[in-house]
């Protein structure tokens, strides 16, 4: 018989993984009904979990970060057993597959199909484009999808292909701009004033996917800080009317 | 590269992104979601440690680089599954990273391994003195904070107590297997694993808030 006092004396071994086997599997039992044995396990896990700064620093390789990113890009998170969120994904999934492809039929720019892939190469250099859009946008767009849940604040994803001085903007749950007016994207380099980059609307259920050209002035300062986006009056104005409803830093890659 | 990016958000959000770190459990959450900024907040936050604990366990840069890159791979998979209830998010890092390098010790091959430790061992049976480390040129004062205590928490503890605690965490043995190694009865290695755990709890409860 073992008493629940000795039971205690097992919560410190289990949370090195130092017990026996046959010891592992008894304590384990004894835990499902043992909250006080619990409090225990869970007090010297973290204490466990603390060890790891005892072990001598070294520096990591300067490529492990982006290891680490390109890796979680090939998977997409399990999803949690509450939310129905495969069948969600798959439908925004589905809508982005609909809206790249009417964006192509619409502007005739087969290009589109190759700018879009660029940022897939550039965003999972390691599995670059993959065979159809499906596993494109799995891999690399995963965010892109994520962020077009219903529910959620409004938000854009802006890329700035440098090589073709294109940006594509996607924007989801952007409620659209009543007539006569639109939206405008400003880029913002530190102490100067915004750059506009262009006018858009989304549609009935607050999407835009639009490609805008790069302004000369923007293409000349070649680096950006923030990009912001306001309301105004259609065919947009000089200088941003209102506090910016979007905001976001670029993210510089190279 | 040729592209650059950028994710546009409402500034209430971006307030609260800004005014105060995000809590680990936060990054959990948003990771759990699929957003791959929150999987690379978690990374600085814990990579450095991660790597060093995969390092102490694995010893060659190539496999403890593979060791983090799984166990922060099997972090953003499963980030669903993270309970708060059950421990900290450094704690759940720290318990998935140090199985994935035993997990590669083992597949390594034990044997070939043991021969590699017999010529490492000092006398009292433990390959890698832990206490004293170099300065700590990272970032991250609270990071350095923890190793500091950590430390000096280790080196607070009886020798042997020490040794049987990290023979258990960063070699993987059993209470048994520690005994054999060191030839002392198991009885004695189970005091001074236990002992030497309680001490720990104390040194580092300024570590452990809301947690223990």
């Amino acid at each position: 018989m073992t008493t629940a006092h000795e039971w205690q004396d097992f919560a410190a071994p289990y949370a090195l993984g130092a017990l026996a086997p046959e010891e592992r599997s008894a304590f384990e039992a004894h835990l499902a009904g043992c909250e006080a044995c619990r409090a225990e396990v869970r007090a010297f896990t973290e204490v466990a979990g603390l060890l790891a700064y005892g072990a001598p620093a070294v520096e990591p390789p300067a490529g492990l970060r982006d290891r680490v990113l390109a890796e979680a890009r090939r998977v997409r998170p399990i999803a949690a057993p509450r939310r129905p969120a495969t069948g969600a994904w798959l439908a925004a999934a589905a809508a982005l597959v609909l809206a790249i492809g009417a964006a192509i039929t619409a502007w005739r720019m087969a290009g589109r199909v190759r700018i879009l892939e660029r940022q897939v190469a550039a965003d999972d250099s390691s599995k670059a484009a993959t065979d159809s859009a499906l596993a494109m946008l799995t891999g690399a767009q995963v965010n892109v999808v994520t962020l077009a849940g219903t529910g959620r604040p409004p938000s854009a994803r802006v890329f700035w292909n440098r090589a073709r001085g294109r940006f594509v903007v996607f924007a989801f749950d952007l409620p659209q701009a009543p007539a006569g007016r639109g939206y405008q994207l400003w880029a913002i380099a530190k102490g100067q004033a915004p750059m506009s980059m262009g006018t858009f609307n989304t549609d009935a259920a607050g999407r835009a996917t639009v490609v805008l050209p790069v302004g000369r002035d923007i293409a000349a300062l070649g680096f950006v800080d923030n990009c912001a986006l306001t309301e105004e009056p259609a065919g947009g104005s000089p200088q941003p009317t209102e506090t910016p409803r979007l905001l976001g830093a670029w993210l510089h890659t190279d | 590269m040729e592209v650059v990016s950028v994710t546009l958000i409402p500034r209430s959000v971006m307030a609260t992104m800004s005014d105060a770190p995000v809590p680990d459990q936060r990054l959990v959450g948003r990771m759990a979601e699929g957003e791959d900024i929150a999987l690379g907040e978690l990374y600085d936050r814990y990579g450095r440690t991660l790597y060093a604990l995969a390092m102490a366990i694995v010893r060659e840069p190539a496999d403890a680089e593979e060791v983090v890159v799984d166990a922060f791979g099997q972090a953003w998979r499963q980030a669903s599954a993270f309970d708060p209830r059950r421990g900290s998010v450094g704690a759940w890092l720290a318990t998935i990273a140090r199985s994935r390098a035993l997990d590669m010790v083992r597949a390594r091959g034990r044997r070939a391994r043991a021969y590699e430790r017999a010529a490492q061992l000092s006398d009292d049976g433990i390959a890698t003195p832990i206490a004293g480390l170099g300065p700590d040129p990272g970032r991250g004062a609270e990071r350095s904070e923890a190793r500091r205590l950590v430390a000096q928490a280790l080196a607070t503890l009886p020798e042997p107590q020490r040794v049987a605690i990290e023979l258990a965490y960063f070699e993987g043995l059993s209470q048994s297997e520690i005994a054999e190694r060191l030839a002392e009865p198991l009885g004695t290695i189970k005091t001074r694993m236990r002992t030497g755990m309680e001490k720990l709890r104390g040194l580092l409860s300024p570590l452990l808030e809301g947690t223990a």
